[in-house]
């Protein structure tokens, strides 16, 4: 069966060997279904799927129900090898390279809200996509930019960071005011922040920016935006 | 050849000094001397064993839509229908953005004033927001005596903005809401929120709630 693995697709579903004295299948995948069925040390079980933390598993007796990982963790594969399951701590925190945060704050004394991806290219660096709205009382705004940013501590749990980028921006009045015109321009970026890795997957994260709006040739706009928001780890 | 080697060295060796033939004899014997390439004595036959890991399908996002009647202050309740994707990040916790809209009507205001509030009639309302969910009471839901669903009832807020009016007004949501999962992958959901924003169409700018009761179908993947 193990033999020919390497040209089989991967597989989707795995057999292992419970170690723990017994694992509980709860009906569903979270902690306030019930438990149902408990299946004993040594009994082989069929791994089919998972939600967040949770494996639907299926018994050698054709029980199918929901088991947390953590009982999980030590179950020894075909191979004989204790299984590696997907397991967030601390130090996992630099191997987890996907990010996607919201924040909310003031741009411009104004209400701001922003919603950003970022991918880590290596320890310290990564790139970061921002789109934004400000929701003003007598024009709003959207935007987007490109930033580049830099953390130089980045395996602490608390850590600065700064980036620079470009990007977007398109000013739009509300119908009251008369004269307005939409302002479309391009902008340039800079912030500083700090992180807060919270636990597991959950980051806090709090940056001061400079956007510069480059609205004509010979005029450009300088707006200062503090935000605070949560993001987490794909 | 090493032979004829030695006896050439000897030869030349005889009309030099007596006293370096050892040297330069012993100097030719050792040099050409080639080792064997490393043979391996014993050839394992143990066949490899690669092993998968197998990537086990997991149903952590959603995407769903939803129908149901929005409530706009001061203007009575109209259908909304929408969009909503969202992604389970533990057990416990969800992020969701939803984009809706909805067609708001001024006919109560145009018994009154005939020309109305709005330039049309109607005028569409649409918002979207970004909201954080806890799945607070998980459980079960019994339909009959012998079945039973996973279910879970969420508490959520979130921020976003919704336009209306050509105005855009930042919006804060709060509310909750029941997920029955009928299989691993599919779930019905109802939805009861309270979308908070300030509007200035009556000739002052106040805060505003607005009560929306949806139902929806989500896909888990």
């Amino acid at each position: 069966m193990a033999e020919d693995t390497a040209s089989l697709p991967t597989p989707t579903t795995e057999q292992v060997q419970i170690t723990d004295p017994f694992i509980e299948l709860h009906t569903g995948p979270g902690r306030g279904y019930p438990v149902f069925f408990v299946a004993a040390r040594d009994e082989w079980i069929t791994i089919e799927m998972r939600h967040t933390d949770w494996y639907r598993v299926h018994t050698a007796g054709g029980k199918v129900g929901w088991v947390n990982r953590k009982q999980l963790e030590t179950t020894l594969t075909a191979a004989g090898g204790t299984k590696t399951f997907r397991d967030v701590v601390l130090d996992d925190y630099l191997n987890r390279r996907v990010q996607l945060g919201a924040a909310i704050g003031r741009f411009k004394s104004e209400p701001m809200l922003k919603l950003w991806t970022s991918y880590r290219l290596s320890d310290t660096i990564s790139v970061e996509g921002t789109v934004g709205q400000v929701q003003g009382l007598y024009s709003g705004t959207d935007f987007w930019h490109l930033n580049l940013t830099m953390e130089p501590w980045s395996d602490k749990r608390l850590s600065p960071f700064f980036g620079v980028g470009f990007g977007k921006l398109k000013n739009f009045p509300n119908i009251s005011l008369v004269s307005a015109v939409d302002t479309n321009a391009k902008l340039a970026n800079a912030s500083v922040g700090l992180r807060y890795y919270l636990t597991e997957r959950f980051v806090v994260r709090a940056d001061y920016s400079i956007y510069t709006a480059y609205i004509a040739d010979t005029r450009s706009g300088e707006y200062r935006a503090v935000t605070a928001g949560l993001s987490f780890f794909f | 050849m090493q032979i004829h080697q030695l006896a050439l060295a000897a030869g030349l060796a005889a009309s030099l000094a007596a006293s370096l033939v050892p040297a330069v004899a012993l100097a030719q014997s050792t040099a050409p001397e080639q080792k064997t390439p490393n043979e391996q004595v014993i050839t394992p036959e143990v066949d490899r064993r690669d092993i998968k890991m197998p990537r086990f399908p997991s149903n952590d996002f959603e995407i769903g839509i939803f129908a149901g009647t929005y409530s706009t202050q001061n203007f009575g309740a109209s259908a909304v229908a929408g969009l909503r994707a969202g992604y389970h990040i533990t057990e416990d916790i969800f992020v969701e953005g939803v984009l809706a809209q909805t067609k708001v009507s001024d006919e109560d205001f145009r018994q009154v004033l005939p020309s109305g509030i709005f330039t049309s009639p109607k005028q569409k309302l649409s918002y979207y927001n970004l909201s954080v969910g806890y799945n607070i009471l998980p459980g079960e839901t019994f339909i009959g005596a012998k079945r039973a669903k996973a279910s879970a009832l969420y508490l959520i807020a979130g921020v976003g903005s919704t336009r209306f009016v050509e105005q855009r007004r930042q919006t804060f949501n709060v509310g909750m809401g029941n997920r029955l999962f009928l299989t691993d992958k599919a779930a019905l959901q109802i939805d009861l929120r309270d979308h908070i924003f300030s509007l200035d169409l009556l000739g002052k700018r106040k805060n505003t709630q607005n009560l929306e009761l949806t139902g929806g179908f989500t896909y888990f993947f």
